[in-house]
């Protein structure tokens, strides 16, 4: 079966017709999944600009990270099932557009960035000052926050492909 | 006194007429849009928690405002610019539209909100600094300001599913 088709065939089913349907689900939806990438940049801002050495020096980056990192895994959760809800009403829209797979691409990047970089700093006996990738951390920081940036652009042109 | 001629002048402007027919101006300023939309709801949204008494990075609640609060204001202000220009493009329809006038509403409602705020528990942050929870004053502040720009932001998004260009 093609990615066309198996779009085509989620486009009928009875989930996606009612999801249409029902009018005030898809803006609802588009708003909960805007609140959410909303608190992913904030907490992503504070806690890469902490790694990249401009924000909050004083306080240390487990601190830092520890208190948005949580944030950040609800958030991601609630824009995988906002954003799954727009797939299946809208499978059209999506699972053929190549905005759209550059910006999956481009979150599971993000993802893996974070994952690996802070994960390790939630460890009260983790120091970031003996790890060897400690010279990444800055780069890695900036680098996060542009992918994060291209995300909400990417999402933004799903609409417009 | 009508604004519709004025909406008509911008709508009839050079400058609105390019983003309207150029295909791809209006989804770039509309991305920078939602972009300084996150990064205002964002940084605003660490600041309301705390003031609700949800522990910050910082210890002290006046470090952490004017810390973030530099932020907020320059992403609030390329709101302002991109919208202003995704406005333009369709400034009668716009101003006509529920949606929108609800939208600068809830904007101005946010921005007395914290104007009390600043006028008012911010004066005696000394006294609060460190408290969790902040005192009911400041509680409400963050309360307020999360349900109006969470409006705001809702309002915004429904914008898109009503405005009627013709």
């Amino acid at each position: 079966m093609s990615i066309e088709s198996f779009g085509n065939w989620l486009y009928e089913t009875p989930l996606s017709t009612t999801i249409r349907d029902i009018t005030w689900i898809i803006p609802a939806v588009q708003s909960i999944h805007l609140l959410a990438i909303a608190i992913v940049v904030g907490s992503a801002l504070v806690s890469d600009l902490r790694l990249a050495g401009v924000l909050a020096t004083d306080e240390s980056p487990a601190r830092v990270v520890r208190r948005y990192l949580p944030w950040m895994w609800a958030a991601l959760i609630v824009l995988l099932l906002t954003g799954i809800v727009m797939l299946v009403a809208e499978p059209g829209r999506t699972l053929g557009n190549t905005v759209f797979w550059t910006k999956m691409g481009l979150v599971l990047f993000a993802f893996a960035l974070t994952l690996f970089f802070r994960k390790p700093l939630l460890d009260p006996a983790f120091g970031l000052e003996h790890a060897g990738w400690r010279q990444a951390v800055k780069p890695a920081a900036w680098i996060s926050l542009i992918v994060w940036v291209a995300v909400i652009f990417c999402g933004r042109w799903i609409a417009y492909t | 006194m009508s604004l519709e001629p004025l909406f008509q002048k911008l709508y009839d402007s050079p400058l609105a007429a390019a983003i309207r027919e150029n295909t791809s101006y209006f989804p770039w300023i509309e991305s920078l849009h939602v972009l300084a939309i996150t990064l205002v709801f964002g940084t605003i949204c660490i600041v309301d928690l705390r003031l609700l008494g949800f522990q910050s990075h910082r210890r002290g609640a006046r470090q952490l405002i004017v810390e973030l609060l530099p932020f907020t204001w320059v992403a609030f202000a390329g709101a302002i610019v991109t919208g202003g220009l995704l406005f333009i493009s369709n400034a009668v329809a716009y101003s006509n539209n529920a949606q929108f006038q609800w939208k600068m509403i809830a904007i101005l409602a946010a921005g007395l909100n914290m104007a009390v705020f600043h006028l008012t528990a911010y004066r005696r942050i000394v006294a609060w600094d460190d408290a969790l929870p902040p005192p009911l004053a400041a509680r409400l502040s963050g309360a307020f300001s999360l349900l109006l720009w969470i409006t705001v932001i809702v309002f915004g998004r429904l914008i898109g599913f009503t405005l009627s260009v013709f």
